[in-house]
This record gives C-alpha cells, structure tokens and sequence, in this order.
C-alpha cells in the first residue's frame, strides 16, 4: 500500500471514530400545537391597562400622605 | 430550564426592597444631616435593611410553594404582608427605642406622634399599597423569572 493509499484509510478510521463517538443530530420535532396564539395572549395580557379599584387605591395612598405628610417616615420605615 | 423556582421567587421578592431602601436611606440621610432631624439613622434602618428585603423573599417563596393549592392572586397575597411585617416592625423598633407608646398615641422617632384612631388607617394604607406593588412589580417579575 502505498502513501495515499494509508492516509486513505487513516482518514476512514477517524471519521468512522468521529461517528461513532459523537451521536447524530436528530431533526428539532415540531411542536404538537401551534404556539402563536399563546404568545398573542401574553402579549395582551401585558397591554391590559389597570382596573379602576387600583387607580382608586393608588389615589387614596397619594391623598393620604399628602393629607398626612408627617407620617411618611413612618410609611417608609415599614416599607 | 425550570430550575430553582424558590431561589428565582427569592430574588424576584427582594428586587422591590432593595431597590428602594438606597432611596430611603438618602431621603433619611437628608432628613438627619441636612436638616438636623432627630432620627437615630443607625438604629432606624436595622428594620428596613435587615428584615424588609428578606420578608418580601420569603413571603414570595411561600406565595410559588403555596399558589398551587389556594389560588390566591398575587396582589392579595402581597397585602396580607404588612399584617406580619407591621408588629415585627413595631417590636424591633421598640427594642431599638424608636417608638414609644402613650396612652392615646405612638410617638415614632421621638418626634411623629400617631393617634391610635388612624392607625387602622395607616394599616389599611399599607395593605393597599402592597397589594399594588406585589400585583405590578413582584407578580411582573415572576413572569419574567418563568416562576408565574
């Protein structure tokens, strides 16, 4: 055998080796469902403004401590 | 890649007090230094600093432990905190001498008198105000950490 011949099969012995050692990739499965519509609905669900009863408390809170300005340390000391 | 949920609630429940007791101890600092307020700072900021950021953790590690069984929205789960943090405060800052209670009044930092008629008041106003930051803030921050 000559040169060629032996870097031939040399280079056939590691590339079987290369196989043998590292698995195939297998082809990404699709999804069982369509997940569009899912990411629509969170996206929506980020754009939902406030209900009314959280402005409502919000502007109680302001109002109170503006009412109450002495007590704000008090509010921050408890967080 | 859903791993250490109770570590990821954690870091979501303390994200709001740590950001914002920096600005407490600057509105405090200001108040003390610059306005010469009587407010003993290093015995103030033991309650905030210490027990704040780890309640809010560890109320949001129950909230992800227990949501499953009670289905209780974020919002109101968050509003029960101040019921526990609230006398926990009040007894650290009696050890530490900031709070003294009278016969018609708690007088907070020796200088803010609050009549026992409007703490129900201040209480509902804390209520109110946890439920909006752990409704828009915490619960946000669960999505976003996958643990919602």
């Amino acid at each position: 055998m000559n040169e060629h011949g032996r870097n031939r099969t040399e280079e056939d012995r590691i590339r079987k080796l290369l196989q043998k050692s590292m698995p195939p990739i297998e082809a990404e499965p699709e999804p069982s469902r369509d997940l569009w519509p899912a990411v629509l609905k969170r996206l929506n669900e980020k754009q939902a403004a406030p209900p009314w009863f959280d402005w409502a408390l919000l502007a109680g809170l302001v109002g109170l401590v503006a009412f109450f300005p002495t007590a704000i340390p008090v509010f921050l000391y408890y967080l | 890649m859903n791993t250490h949920p109770y570590l990821r609630a954690y870091m979501a429940g303390v994200f709001v007090p740590t950001l914002v007791l920096p600005l407490i101890l600057a509105v405090f600092t200001a108040l003390r230094l610059g306005l010469g307020a009587p407010f003993p700072i290093e015995r103030f900021l033991v309650f905030p600093f210490a027990l704040v950021p780890t309640l809010f953790g560890i109320w949001n590690i129950l909230y992800l432990w227990s949501h499953p069984r009670t289905h209780l929205p974020i919002g109101l789960y968050g509003a029960v905190l101040p019921l526990f943090g609230a006398p926990i405060g009040a007894l650290v800052a009696c050890c530490l001498g900031l709070v003294k209670f009278g016969g018609h009044a708690i007088t907070y930092f020796q200088t803010i008198v609050v009549p026992y008629a409007i703490l129900p008041l201040f209480i509902v106003a804390a209520m109110a105000g946890y439920y909006l930051v752990w409704k828009y803030i915490v619960g946000s921050l669960n999505r976003v950490l996958g643990i919602a």
